[in-house]
């Protein structure tokens, strides 16, 4: 099994509050893995709080029961691993999922590219109403 | 994310203090909106105190480069810290978004 050396989460609500708490729990990573270089930690917590972003975004719920948000970051020996999910959320619309960088008098449209040049490897998964996103950088 | 700002002779400084993501980003709006409402529409967004910013808070700068030109004038962006720097460089929008050393410099040729 992979090494975890510090391991952070948060789990509640999608809304603006979210984004605050995902961020202490990022820098409150940092402090329990404090080998991890600047521009690892620097890129590794942009790529997160956009894909969380995205999710309190554009995330909607399928039913009655409001979309949550999962957070689960990972600090293993020579990777940064995150799993970012929305639950009881509908898959999201195919505009939402634009990777390439839009035009410089745009206002918005840039998180996914973002992300991909932020981190390794992207990948998505939907399974029982949830949608994930799991994010590597390796150091 | 605390935003506050100063009018000067010759423009507006609008300084961040935080995280300019998508909470913040509708605020920083509003306060350039309210300085260039007011009649500065030289605005200078002082980032030395921002240590975060994501693609909301890009686009809330962009948004305000806009309101500024609209009426006349101009936005720039001074004290950038690394990781905005970064998000500048990778979305290329460092171009169009000049970053000077200090809020002092950033109208200091005009």
């Amino acid at each position: 099994m992979t090494e975890v050396i510090a391991h952070r989460g948060f789990h509640g609500p999608s809304n603006e509050e979210a984004i605050e708490a995902i961020h202490n729990e990022l820098d409150a990573l940092w402090d329990d893995a404090s080998f991890v270089p600047d521009m690892d930690r620097m890129t590794f917590a942009t790529a997160v709080i956009e894909a969380a972003a995205n999710i309190v975004q554009h995330a909607l719920p399928v039913a009655e029961k409001p979309v949550e948000i999962d957070v689960d970051i990972s600090v293993q020996p020579t990777r940064l691993v995150a799993r970012v999910s929305a639950h009881h959320a509908r898959e999201p619309f195919a505009d939402d999922m634009q990777a390439s960088m839009p035009d410089s008098e745009a206002e918005s449209g840039r998180g996914l590219a973002l992300i991909e040049a932020l981190v390794t490897t992207v990948t998505f998964e939907r399974q029982d109403g949830t949608n994930t996103w799991i994010l590597t950088r390796d150091t | 994310m605390q935003f506050s700002y100063e009018v000067n002779d010759s423009y507006a400084e609008v300084k961040g203090v935080g995280r300019l993501n998508m909470v913040a980003a509708p605020k920083l709006r509003e306060v350039v909106a309210e300085v260039v409402a007011a009649g500065s529409s030289r605005v200078v967004v002082n980032l030395a105190e921002t240590d975060f910013m994501d693609s909301s808070g890009l686009g809330a700068l962009i948004g305000c480069l806009k309101a500024a030109r609209q009426a006349g004038g101009d936005l720039r962006i001074a004290g950038v810290q690394p990781q905005v720097r970064m998000v500048l460089e990778l979305t290329n929008m460092d171009r169009v978004l000049t970053a000077y050393p200090t809020a002092e410099a950033a109208f200091g040729d005009d």
